[in-house]
């Protein structure tokens, strides 16, 4: 999932400035698992700037909307009716579906109300972490399926360094050294000599260091 | 009732879980006192969500106070907890809108004692009268 969470609402604020009707449209997806963009965060988030709004004496009124993924165009076009009725959209999903929007209602201004911060999963209720950072190229097979790019700081290909201690990484003893994540594992699995298979310096072109990527499925297009 | 009156009266809304205390609480309250009391039953504060609050304040409530079962006597186990965690995150968000944060309070409470329960309203009404109206426009 994309993992995301709210700006602080002074900045919404400052963004929404200049419009009088706002519609706050919410993604039910990944940023609704991680609290920042679905109904119930669009309701507070609703609810908190009505409330400064009165406060500074200002008005603005504010629709609410929610559909089940701002990234996909059937999902989207639910939310048009609403779209077109209001000066601008702040979108709770992720900066994929702030685009998604923008690019099919090009008159509209959408905001982004979310940082879109990774790629991750839930590790328990209330805490997520980064798991990949979509290198283009998985390389999980060789390394039992604990990512060095994305947990090891120095993403080694070929680690570990010699920094690591009782587990923990040199960088900040809060984060878990992948490396030996990657050696429990593949121990546990058989599989320790992966480790003598030499990991040439990688190919970033396949990243989003070769520039923006596009995939396209021929056998899905008509 | 003249209209200044009515601008100065001071609402409190109360979140309550229903095993907290029984309804003959809300008849033994402190009719007296110009304040508008609100008492919303949930069947477990956890219900208590972060917009149902602001939503308080939104339809003019000058303070809330959410009053729970005792963490060790929630029946829904985790309930008094969650409720915590909520105000307290509630209270973040009003300060970031500039809204005193005392203005919403959380107690824990038990059904067998109406008495603390009751002083802990008082004491809620005193603080929203001590702050003042939400908006004083
Ligand atoms: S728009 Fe972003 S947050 Fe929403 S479903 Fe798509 S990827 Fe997930
Ligand atoms: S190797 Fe690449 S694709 Fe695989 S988890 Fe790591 S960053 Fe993601």
């Amino acid at each position: 999932m994309i993992v995301g969470e709210q700006k602080p609402i002074t900045e919404i604020i400052e963004i929404i400035a200049p419009y009088k009707q706002l519609l706050i449209l919410g993604c039910g997806t990944c940023v609704k698992t991680c609290f920042a963009g679905g109904e119930d965060e669009v309701a507070t988030l609703a609810s908190m700037i009505r409330l400064a709004f009165k406060k500074d004496s200002k008005e603005i009124k504010i629709a609410e909307q929610t559909v089940e993924r701002q990234c996909e165009n059937e999902f989207i076009q639910e939310a048009a009716q609403n779209i077109a009725k209001n000066d601008a959209i702040l979108s709770l999903a992720c900066g994929a579906g702030v685009q998604a929007i923008a690019k099919r209602f090009p008159k509209v201004p959408v905001l982004p109300g979310i940082n879109t911060t990774f790629i991750g999963i839930q590790e328990q209720h209330g805490i997520f972490t980064e798991e990949c950072q979509g290198c283009g190229n998985c390389g999980l097979a060789t390394f039992g399926a604990i990512c060095p790019i994305t947990r090891c700081s120095k993403k080694l290909l070929n680690g570990p360094c010699g920094g690591s201690q009782n587990g923990k990484c040199e960088v900040n003893a809060n984060i878990e050294c992948a490396w030996q994540l990657i050696i429990d594992r593949l121990t546990q699995l058989g599989q320790l000599s992966n480790l003598r298979t030499y990991i040439p310096p990688k190919n970033w072109r396949t990243s989003i260091s070769g520039g923006p990527r596009k995939l396209i499925r021929e056998d899905h297009i008509i | 009732m003249s209209t200044t009156e009515i601008s100065s009266e001071i609402k409190l809304t109360i979140y309550h879980c229903n095993n907290a205390f029984g309804n003959d609480i809300t008849h033994n309250i402190i009719d007296k006192e110009k304040i508008n009391l609100k008492f919303i039953n949930m069947a477990c504060s956890s219900m208590v969500k972060d917009v149902f609050i602001l939503r308080a304040f939104e339809s003019g409530s000058d303070g809330v106070l959410v009053l729970v079962c005792r963490e060790e006597g929630c029946r829904y186990v985790e309930g008094s907890k969650r409720a915590k965690k909520r105000v307290e995150r509630v209270k973040k968000l009003l300060d970031e809108i500039k809204i005193d944060p005392k203005r919403l309070s959380f107690f824990n409470v038990s059904p067998d004692n109406k008495d603390a329960t009751l002083k802990i309203i008082k004491e809620a009404v005193i603080n929203i009268k001590n702050i003042g109206p939400l908006y004083s426009f």
